[in-house]
């Protein structure tokens, strides 16, 4: 009887082999098909009821004084800078706007996960100089950082919330391609081999965000109807929040005014 | 099909050869895939261990080989042998087996070691006495022999390609290009790294996967991106040639031409491949305060302090010589992609240590002036842009040394480092060109 069983369990376990050897068929002609990824339902934003934030960035106060950037140690990053180098951490206009605030939306937008834009965020290197200095995404979404200097410049993000890192890119290597997978407000940028260079990346969930321009003015458009905290970041001043109300096909106005000493 | 001549080297030859019987009486194999695992179990026996075959990156004669193996055979249902094709399969692998026993199990009795009197090798100014393995003492005949092998043509299958196409000496003993290209312009996976002073490295290769120069002189042959030939061709080719029948017999006595006859001749030449008394050899043990330019003088420094340049820490300099490598492995993030793998895993490959991946080999800096591109990969193309890369930290990867940090250096430091790189350029030895042009 024992032996019956044994040798039961045997032949079952031949017919397996046997079984699995046959069906040893190759694959090539089987789609890859990815492991299931639970579902994602992104945002739909209907236009119907959608608005916008519109307003302008001041600066009171005593302008600065225009910085020159001293780039001589490195003669090459002269030559490629075209002319004189300013110093663009507060930029004001003569009427008191102020350039390069990041303006996006702190909250009223909990719950809703809005889809990964497919085009990347570009940031150049060029004249020795990050362009733009100022500049949002979206999570996950690709950074594409470009080297348009003859000379190498190492990127270096001190992410707190992502992670750090940095990278060596030399006269006509190929862009990088990176993605920042958390929210974080803002992640200064440098390049570790030219001290002077600098940039400030807005990383949010959302398609919601703006840069102010030279005018000092932004727009954050094709917002759902509700009431919102809007906020305003600048480099050397820091933060302000607003409560905003959006309605359908109006556009609200947001100014915000950072007071100098 | 792949698991067999993955791993011929294991055990013994009686259970290499008993592997290869098992392997014959349970694959359909057909005559490409005996010719393939003769050919490993033969690269085993003269010390080949896995060498090309590495997973990372298959090479254009894996794909080859993979053609050979992916018969239509292979992908018949194995099971439902017929009564005639085991038996087919049993003669088959039975005739293998008396001739896989013959290539494996009967270490080569002939000794590859040469007979007239070993020679003292001439050693320049900054480098220390050459290492000389006991097996092999250099003679001047096994020289002589080495350096014609060296700039021979014959030891590749389409005789375009000699070890002096990828190591030429007017390259500085590289081949100038990012990446090496052999045989019909094959492109292989690394940068050919220079043979000058390799006689002193403990490891051989980017990876450090042969322990000695002999060891290292099968391989580029065999390898069907660079010279595409077996051993057993290139064997028979040099054996034909009148010329090399005398060389051979002068320098090693009675017997056969053999793989491990070719292999000690190139090694002896090789070690005659030395550079030193460069301006900073001058200046650095020579005692000539003057060898050095100012600039380059404060290059020396920068290089030297653990707190600035630290190059020294990996490219050593030592009391009374310099070779500037420590012969060991580090990752300074050099071929590092976005996603944070290396696509080249470098020392990884030998030790399958997590540590290990993205390291390679510290390459010595004597000649670099004239032997870009630089690193592995052939992906930087000045002294400049090296300077620049290290000043600014390299590429952070988890494996990251930890001597390599960003370095706050002027513009005009890291022009002082160039010139310094630029003082490394030494005299070549009178007689490692071709040698028919003495
Ligand atoms: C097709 C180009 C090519 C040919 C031909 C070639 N090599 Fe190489 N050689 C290379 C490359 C590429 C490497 C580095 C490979 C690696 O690390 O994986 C190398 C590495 C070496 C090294 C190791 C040096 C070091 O620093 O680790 C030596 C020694 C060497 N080759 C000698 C030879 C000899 C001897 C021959 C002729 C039998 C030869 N090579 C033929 C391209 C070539
Ligand atoms: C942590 C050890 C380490 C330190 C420190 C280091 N190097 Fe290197 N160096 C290496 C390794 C390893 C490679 C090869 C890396 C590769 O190809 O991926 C290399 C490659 C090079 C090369 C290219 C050589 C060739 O033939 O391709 C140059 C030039 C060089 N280093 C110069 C320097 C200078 C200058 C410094 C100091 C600023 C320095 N190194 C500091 C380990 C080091």
């Amino acid at each position: 009887m024992k032996m019956n069983l044994l040798l039961k369990i045997c032949s079952a376990g031949c017919a397996i082999t046997l079984m699995a050897g046959c069906s040893a068929k190759p694959k090539s002609d089987q789609p890859a098909v990815p492991a299931a990824v639970p579902a994602v339902t992104y945002f739909k934003v209907d236009p119907a009821t959608t608005g916008s934030i519109t307003g302008t960035i001041r600066f009171t106060g005593k302008k600065p004084m225009p910085k020159v950037i001293d780039m001589s140690e490195d003669p090459a990053c002269v030559e490629a800078h075209h002319g004189k180098a300013f110093d663009e951490s507060l930029v004001v206009a003569k009427n008191g706007s102020l350039s390069n605030a990041f303006i996006y939306v702190k909250q009223g937008l909990e719950g809703k996960t809005f889809e990964v834009p497919k085009t990347p965020v570009t940031i150049d290197q060029s004249g020795c100089w990050f362009r733009p200095r100022v500049l949002g995404i979206q999570t996950n979404q690709t950074l594409q950082v470009v080297n348009s200097d003859p000379v190498t410049h190492n990127i270096h993000p001190m992410a707190e919330v992502n992670r750090e890192w940095n990278h060596s890119q030399g006269p006509g290597d190929a862009p990088l391609n990176r993605r920042f997978v958390k929210p974080e407000i803002m992640i200064k940028v440098k390049c570790n081999i030219h001290s002077w260079m600098h940039a400030f990346i807005g990383v949010v969930e959302n398609p919601y965000y703006a840069v102010s321009k030279d005018d000092g003015t932004f727009e954050i458009s094709n917002l759902p109807a509700g009431t919102y905290t809007v906020a305003v970041w600048q480099e050397n001043l820091g933060t302000q929040e607003q409560q905003v109300t959006v309605t359908a096909h109006n556009s609200t106005a947001s100014n915000f005014t950072f007071k100098g000493k | 099909m792949r698991q067999f001549p993955l791993s011929p080297c294991k055990g013994n030859s009686w259970q290499r050869a008993l592997e290869a019987f098992l392997f014959c009486c349970l694959h359909p194999v057909n005559w490409q895939t005996l010719m393939y695992m003769r050919v490993r179990l033969r690269d085993c026996r003269v010390g080949l261990r896995e060498t090309p075959r590495m997973s990372a990156f298959p090479r254009a004669g894996d794909v080859d080989d993979m053609k050979a193996e992916g018969n239509p055979d292979a992908v018949t249902p194995t099971r439902k042998i017929g009564l005639r094709r085991l038996a087919a399969v049993g003669l088959i692998a039975s005739s293998t087996f008396s001739g896989l026993l013959l290539l494996s199990g009967c270490k080569s009795k002939i000794s590859d070691r040469p007979i007239g009197n070993p020679v003292a090798i001439h050693v320049p100014l900054g480098l220390p006495p050459v290492p000389i393995p006991p097996g092999n003492p250099p003679t001047a005949d096994s020289i002589a022999l080495g350096r014609k092998l060296f700039y021979d043509v014959r030891l590749s299958k389409d005789n375009t390609v000699a070890c002096a196409f990828c190591h030429n000496p007017s390259l500085g003993f590289t081949d100038g290009m990012g990446i090496s290209r052999g045989v019909g312009g094959m492109m292989g996976v690394r940068n050919a790294p220079t043979v000058v002073n390799a006689a002193y490295l403990p490891l051989q290769f980017w990876d450090g996967r042969a322990v000695s120069l002999e060891e290292q002189a099968a391989s580029p042959i065999a390898d069907p991106v660079e010279m595409n030939q077996t051993h057993e061709v290139s064997v028979s080719k040099l054996a034909k040639d009148s010329t090399y029948k005398a060389m051979f017999l002068k320098t090693f006595g009675p017997g056969p031409v053999t793989i491990g006859r070719v292999e000690n001749a190139l090694a002896s030449f090789e070690r005659t491949i030395l550079s030193g008394n460069s301006a900073f050899d001058r200046y650095q043990f020579g005692g000539d305060k003057t060898a050095l330019t100012p600039a380059q003088i404060r290059g020396l420094a920068l290089f030297q302090d653990p707190k600035r340049g630290n190059c020294a820490v990996c490219h050593s300099i030592d009391a009374t010589y310099a070779l500037f490598t420590d012969g060991k492995f580090h990752n300074i993030g050099e071929g590092v992609g976005d996603d944070g793998n290396f696509k080249d895993i470098g020392r990884y490959h030998q030790t399958k240590l997590e540590a290990d991946r993205g390291a390679f080999k510290t390459p010595t800096l004597r000649n670099i002036a004239n032997t870009g591109p630089y690193m592995h990969d052939g992906s930087l193309k000045t002294l400049k842009e090296v300077v620049d890369f290290y000043a600014g930290g390299g590429n952070s990867n988890p494996y990251l040394d930890k001597e390599i940090r960003a370095i706050a250096l002027s513009g005009q430091e890291r022009g002082d480092l160039v010139e310094f790189l630029k003082s490394l350029t030494g005299a070549m030895p009178p007689n490692v060109g071709p040698p028919a042009k003495d």
